[in-house]
């Protein structure tokens, strides 16, 4: 590099000799940190299981590739890898073996239910607990009540994900901000989703932020199809015939492919396919799947903010190490949760549970890797408020953010060009 | 629409818990055939079903065969091992996005005035009836035939007049294996599919082949169809997540009443 | 072969006092889940009537008790029976009606599951009790709310569970009731032509075993913390409840245990071994092949093996 040595590489280096000139001079490796990371590798969710477990796999990678936690002797970090198979008791067995295999720190497990039956693990066994992705508002109200009523000493459980309620707001405020924006005043929207844990909350946070907000739109029917649905035609034409300006789907992969499918043969006339929120139209594979017809959908979800150019770099590498895929939201937040973890740890100077948790307290982390509303903090719930999502768009078969401005990549295309 | 997909599941007449992903290894060959070879899935099934019915035969005599015997749970339980393997090899092999074979058929529709039909599905269908007309041809008129239906009917029985049981059995699940593989490459087109998808499916064909009746064609026809208009009218009068619900109810009506099916005979 | 097992009880009741708290929940999922298969034992194993659907039971239990807990402030340690009472009235309906309209084999089996499934659809389109959301239960540590800080109380409440539940199957085996119901799994025509009320048994069967899968409902509720429709019941609870005594010996007293103890640790070694490799999927595979194994070469399950080759090493 060139500088003059400055003082604090100095007293690094001298603490180096000091410890190197110790009872086992060459032996003095510096110590680890294990993460226990665990989540839905196999089963119905594994797709998204192993997005996460590759993305805070790539963060702990970057983060000992630069030293480690330097406040702890560049203790490097390493992963104990535990697989929820989308079950909840396994959840919780997978948890305590992790921590039985060293974890001092949780993170996981992307389903919510799992999630929860990791929760007490963490709280009985004082390890802190930094849940990357699981949306549901009850997992960290719950301990911050338990411990209000002085039934349980800490909280050790913390989230850095937006929250069912978040969702619901921002798609109603970006949706009535971009219609705006591009002065057209969509009347009927149809809410068509999935069944099952995550589209039956979306579909009702969606509809309560709608009755809230007023946006001058209004959902006209809530159509609910089951989860592992395997055709949609009968949803599709009752939809037709609500004649809908906007259609908002929630849907897993497989049921977003039938959706998109059924749209364009029941040739069903909208301006625009806009989710509050949903995974299955944003993926590679489902690009792939879909070609054009997926050209233009929007989906409003927690995504990277591509205009961090560290976001940018980590999307290059991951998709060299997942064999082209695209950096998401939950490899992202998956990543992000490693860098928060490596910043607490920087910043607690231990590995003591007690000191952790206070530093996660204290945690002020500027430039997300995610689109945010700000800094990543923790409030009094242990949820961070300023965890957003993002209006992408799929343009030219790639998913870019089109909403809010500050985040936008590139403008959105609104209403849908007539094919 | 669905009565293509229903219908197919309905042909695959021995039930149990590896028929699911059975299936979606039907699929993953048909994927395979036209990603590598381009194959399209109409074309290829008769391969798919080639390669089902040797596995069928595999598991039947390595498997089945030795535990003849033993209780009838003891069946149920080796076949959730086959399928634990069949559908965690899946997820090790092609991983876990969901897939989709594509085929010109894929997006076709027909417009008579404001009705529309779905092609691919209905491809499928007339391949199904042809397919189901030509199993209920061999069970029926070759000797082949009516020793499974002998087998099936009276084990004993089939012994006494001299049938080859082991080889029945062996020919009948394999056949039971192709079918269930041509169900896959065929609903290939337009069912998107991922390893996981294996459960549910065998438990609507469960449906499917009880309300029509175990070991009738025209029953699992029957069944098939029923199911599906059951599934729309209720998707249509009731909230359309309460459609399967429609479907089990009817599956406990028949159950009770008539358990042998709507065209099954009495066991 | 009673003072192997009376060992091996006060083995595990000391264990705790050693064992790391990884191993105690392995052990407490291990006791919990040959709990569950000794209730389904009492139905499928002495009566032969198969069930694949007894998720619902333990589902109705955990949401009873969960519910009870939430809006009147019930304690679960009551909250239980009331959750295991309501499952036993399901358990009459179903029984009453398959025994009633005959369905044997196959079709039984096909009548529970479709039950369970009418109760999970049922359940995920439920907005009081959280709908496909479910409920998620605050951690306390409050022993009144069945809740503890220390992993051992779970375990001993676990262990107790199988121990009640195996007390109640033994006094069951010794009775006229135990003789009754494994002559109507024989042959149900002969024992109800040798004057067996075939009916009324059949249904005490599915009531009882009904209850206790309904008890355990809240063990898995105030031991997991959150409850979704498709977890509690979803098909393959059920499969995991019937696999254990089947593996172990259906029909036999320590079968459901047996099994247990050799299904769930191998779960657990075989994601062990295979989790750090990425492997994703491999540790199922192995799994199933074991699964397939244990078939081939004890079709009968492990108990009646073993009590082969112990009778063999004295005579």
């Amino acid at each position: 590099m060139g500088t003059p040595l400055s003082r604090r590489t100095f007293l690094a280096a001298t603490a180096a000799t000091l410890t190197a000139a110790g009872p086992r001079p060459l032996r003095a490796q510096p110590k680890t940190v294990k993460i226990g990371a665990v989540h839905p590798v196999t089963g119905a969710l594994a797709e998204i299981g192993q997005a996460c477990r590759l993305g805070a796999q790539m963060a702990v990678d970057a983060v000992n590739a630069a030293g480690g936690i330097k406040s702890l002797g560049g203790a490097r970090l390493e992963l104990v890898l535990g697989d929820t198979e989308n079950k909840p008791d396994v959840a919780r067995a997978e948890a305590e073996r992790v921590i039985a295999a060293g974890a001092q720190i949780l993170t996981g497990a992307f389903h919510s239910g799992q999630t929860a039956a990791m929760i007490p693990v963490a709280q009985q066994k004082r390890v802190p607990f930094l849940i990357d992705i699981s949306a549901a508002d009850p997992l960290t109200a719950n301990v911050a009540e338990s411990v209000r009523k002085g039934e349980q000493k800490v909280q050790y459980v913390y989230r850095n994900f937006p929250t069912t309620r978040m969702f619901g707001q921002r798609a109603v405020q970006y949706m009535t901000e971009l219609f705006k924006d591009a002065g057209v005043q969509p009347k009927r929207v149809v809410l068509i989703y999935t069944n099952d844990l995550f589209g039956q909350t979306q579909a009702r946070q969606f509809q309560a932020a709608v009755r809230e907000k007023n946006p001058g739109f209004e959902i006209v029917e809530a159509i609910p199809f089951p989860e592992n649905a395997t055709d949609l035609s009968t949803e599709v034409s009752r939809l037709k015939a609500l004649r809908p300006d906007i259609v908002a789907p929630v849907t897993r992969a497989t049921t977003a492919i039938l959706l998109l499918q059924e749209l364009h043969k029941q040739r069903v006339d909208y301006l625009g396919v806009i989710s509050p929120g949903t995974p299955g139209l944003y993926e590679a594979g489902q690009i792939a799947q879909l070609k054009e017809l997926i050209e233009h959908v929007m989906d409003c979800v927690p995504w990277p903010n591509f205009k961090n150019p560290r976001t940018r770099q980590m999307a290059e590498e991951y998709a060299r190490r997942s064999g082209g895929k695209t950096f998401d939201t939950n490899s992202g937040y998956s990543y992000e949760a490693i860098l928060i973890i490596a910043d607490v740890l920087e910043r607690a100077r231990s590995t003591d549970p007690e000191a952790v948790v206070d530093a996660i307290r204290k945690t002020n982390l500027k430039d997300p890797l995610m689109v945010a509303a700000g800094p990543i903090m923790f409030n009094e719930i242990g949820d961070n408020p300023n965890a957003s999502t993002a209006m992408i768009q799929i343009l030219g078969q790639k998913p870019v953010v089109v909403w809010p401005r500050e985040a936008a990549e590139q403008k959105y295309v609104f209403p849908r060009p007539k094919r | 629409m669905a009565v293509g997909l229903t219908l197919i599941f309905g042909v695959m007449r021995v039930v149990n818990f590896a028929h699911g992903d059975m299936m979606v290894w039907g699929m993953y060959l048909a994927w395979l055939l036209a990603t590598r070879l381009g194959l399209d899935p109409y074309v290829g099934f008769v391969v798919c079903a080639a390669a089902l019915f040797l596995l069928g035969l595999a598991v039947q005599r390595g498997l089945v065969e030795p535990i003849l015997d033993a209780p009838h749970e003891m069946q149920i339980l080796l076949m959730l091992g086959v399928a634990l393997v069949l559908e965690n090899a899946a997820l090790l092999i092609f991983g876990p996005e969901p897939q989709r074979v594509r085929s010109p058929l894929t997006l076709s529709t027909l417009w008579l005035g404001p009705l529309f039909v779905d092609v691919a599905r209905l491809v499928t269908f007339a391949v199904a009836v042809v397919l189901a007309a030509a199993l209920s041809l061999f069970l029926f008129r070759t000797d082949l035939g009516r020793a499974i239906r002998a087998a099936a009917d009276n084990t004993y029985g089939a012994l006494v007049i001299g049938v080859d049981v082991r080889r029945v059995y062996m020919v009948a699940f394999g056949i039971g294996a192709a079918c269930v593989g041509a169900a896959g490459a065929l609903t290939a087109p337009f069912l998107p599919f991922q390893p996981s998808f294996g459960l549910s499916a065998s438990v609507t064909s469960f449906n499917i082949v009880i309300i029509g009746g175990m070991g009738s064609l025209l029953g699992a026809f029957v069944g098939g169809l029923l199911v599906s208009v059951a599934e729309s009218l209720g998707a249509v009068f009731l909230s359309s997540s309460l459609k399967e619900l429609v479907s089990f109810s009817l599956l406990i009506a028949i159950l009770l009443l008539r358990p042998a099916g709507l065209f099954g005979r009495r066991p | 072969m009673t003072a192997l097992v009376l060992a091996a009880l006060g083995v595990l009741l000391v264990l705790p006092a050693v064992l790391p708290s990884y191993a105690l929940t392995v052990f407490t999922f291990t006791f919990f889940y040959a709990y569950l298969g000794q209730a389904w034992n009492l139905l499928g194993g002495y009566a032969g009537q198969l069930s694949v659907g007894h998720a619902a039971f333990v589902g109705i239990g955990a949401y009873t008790s969960a519910m009870l807990a939430r809006e009147a402030g019930l304690t679960p340690w009551l909250g239980m029976f009331v959750g295991g009472a309501l499952a036993a009235v399901l358990g009459a309906v179903i029984g009453y009606l398959g025994f009633r309209f005959g369905l044997r084999g196959f079709y039984f089996v096909l009548l529970t599951v479709a039950f369970a499934e009418v109760c999970r659809i049922a359940a995920l389109n439920t907005e009081a009790i959280g709908g496909a959301l479910g409920l998620y239960i605050t951690f306390t540590g409050n022993p009144r709310q069945f809740q503890f800080q220390d992993p051992r109380a779970y375990y001993y409440i676990a262990l107790g569970l199988v121990l009640a539940a195996t007390a109640v199957t033994a006094l069951v085996e010794r009775r006229r009731f135990g003789i009754y119901l494994t002559a109507i799994r024989e042959d149900e025509g002969a024992a109800e032509a040798a004057g067996v009320p075939t009916f009324r048994y059949k249904m005490l069967a599915m009531v009882a075993s009904s209850f206790l899968a309904g008890l355990g409902g809240t063990f898995y509720a105030f031991y997991l913390f959150s409850l979704q429709p498709n977890t509690v019941f979803g098909i393959p609870l059920s499969v995991e409840i019937v696999i254990r005594p089947i593996v172990g010996g259906a029909g036999t007293l320590l079968g459901p245990i047996v099994g247990s103890f050799i299904l769930s640790p191998l779960a657990e070694l075989s994601r062990y071994a295979f989790a750090a490799g990425g492997w994703s999927g491999a540790h199922l595979i192995v799994y199933g092949v074991l699964l397939v194994v244990v078939v081939l070469f004890f079709p009968q399950g492990a108990v009646p093996w073993l009590r082969r080759l112990l009778g063999r090493a004295q005579p």
